[in-house]
């Protein structure tokens, strides 16, 4: 059989035969528009895990080498005092740690007794390994309650949903993904829309979403506080995602919105998954975590209000 | 043994590209460790072993990093691994300078495959702007270079031995 595959004409075959069997994999998948496949869901279950390993690896190597660049102005300053210095900064930089874990696991503990559906803090194992997309991968998947389609919050905000999911991790589409839609109402006057991650190129598109299809005579200022609508039957109704940062008329019908999320998407650590159902969700209920302290933005752009 | 160092290459591709995303995230956009292990592939086992290679490394890098829909990576990496392998019997590319446009070549060849491929399948993704793309090929190209020289001494001197 390998004898055969080494062949010329053998390899023409399979060739055909693999690009062909792609083909028909990628159009299956395009008709059933989501989800994953069998073989999928089993090369993730399998190496996730490695992934798990790896991910907590580097967050020890990473607070070490932090540890180690702190140290090196303190050596060439005083050799004597070197060894001291770096148990003390060693030590200071896992109480910093540690520190900084226990705010943000506060925050979520602030936040998720507040939220009218049951959740699941999850951990950022993996983050965006391609260009074309961006998704992270989450330490927590269908053996603790995710499932596929379950919204993704933060302490701050809607982070995404979830995609993919396996027994101990799950993969999950942040809203910054150019594929990615979301039902928002902005807050002050109750006007729907969609947001998604910006069109461009991946290099240059900033962390700020799209928000599609208000009309251009809508009543949209900087600064109005964008919720989720609950329209799309996925997302709970009054989740924060961000605030609109600039709105000018397009040349066409609908507006040119831009909203600054709400979500640190530079920094995602923990995470939580709402493991209720949409159906069980109360639809009238607005839940909205704590806002953030609103950071300066130097390039926000203010435009007259439409009439 | 083919298939075991392969599989091996494969699984170590996606684990490098999980650690860099953790440290570096924006700057692991600008290198592909499962491309390497394709065009190595295609380069040393001829276009069976590159197909076969890029089909596998394409689907794990898509079921981890991919969209909503797999197997773009999977199908745009059989191209790559193929086209290197037909490449690998008829020219000689065992030279580091020709191995460094081979590279280059497979990162700018993948890249544009699968943006094509994801407007076929209507699959919203995102490109890079050709300056990314040349820095993700350069990239792409120093590290592949690096890694192969390494392989193939190693490869050396477990042959002498042997």
């Amino acid at each position: 059989m390998a004898r055969v595959l080494e062949t010329k004409r053998g390899s023409r075959f399979l060739l055909g035969g693999l690009v062909l069997a792609h083909l028909v994999v990628i159009s299956r998948q395009v008709e059933r528009s989501g989800g994953t496949s069998l073989l999928g869901q089993t090369v993730f279950a399998v190496l996730s895990p490695f992934q798990r390993v790896v991910g907590a690896t580097m967050g020890a190597v990473t607070a070490t080498w932090s540890g180690y660049f702190d140290l090196r102005h303190v050596y060439r300053e005083n050799q004597d005092l070197r060894s001291r210095v770096a148990s003390l900064e060693m030590e200071l930089q896992r109480q910093q740690d540690q520190l900084r874990e226990a705010e943000r696991l506060r925050e979520i503990a602030d936040v998720k007794p507040t939220l009218p559906f049951e959740t699941v803090v999850a951990q950022v194992i993996a983050t965006e390994g391609v260009p074309w997309f961006h998704n992270v991968t989450l330490s927590r998947g269908r053996d603790d309650g995710v499932s596929l389609n379950a919204p993704v919050i933060s302490t701050t905000g809607v982070v995404g949903r979830v995609v993919a999911v396996g027994p101990h991790a799950a993969k999950v589409q942040l809203l910054l993904d150019h594929e990615s839609g979301l039902g928002v109402r902005i807050e002050r006057s109750r006007i729907t829309a969609v947001v998604s991650g910006q069109a461009g190129f991946a290099d240059q598109v900033g962390n700020l979403l799209a928000m599609k299809y208000v009309p251009v005579l809508a009543d949209v200022s900087v600064g109005d506080v964008v919720v989720t609508s609950g329209l799309d039957r996925m997302f709970p109704k009054g989740l924060m995602v961000g605030r609109v940062q600039s709105a000018r008329s397009g040349g066409g019908l609908f507006k040119e919105i831009l909203v600054a999320p709400s979500a640190r998407f530079e920094r995602l650590e923990e995470l939580m998954v709402i493991r209720t159902r949409p159906e069980e969700l109360a639809w009238t209920q607005e839940v909205r975590p704590p806002e953030p302290k609103p950071a300066p933005r130097a390039t926000a752009r203010t435009t007259p209000k439409a009439r | 043994m083919k298939v075991f160092w392969t599989a091996l290459a494969i699984v170590a591709a996606l684990l490098v590209q999980t650690a860099l995303g953790r440290v570096f995230p924006l700057q692991a956009r600008l290198f592909d460790p499962f491309l390497l292990v394709v065009v190595y592939c295609g380069l040393t086992g001829g276009e069976t072993h590159g197909m076969l290679a890029g089909a596998a490394a394409g689907w794990v890098q898509d079921v981890h990093f991919g969209g909503r829909i797999l197997g773009l990576s999977a199908l745009s990496k059989l191209l790559v691994g193929f086209a290197v392998g037909v490449g690998s019997t008829r020219f000689h590319l065992a030279e580091p300078a020709a191995r460094l446009l081979v590279i280059i070549v497979a990162t700018l060849v993948d890249a544009v495959l699968f943006g094509q491929l994801a407007k076929v399948f209507d699959v919203q993704s995102y490109e890079l702007s050709p300056l990314a793309l040349m820095v993700r090929s350069l990239v792409n190209g120093a590290a592949g270079m690096v890694v192969f020289e390494t392989f193939d001494r190693q490869l050396r001197r477990w042959m002498v031995r042997a």
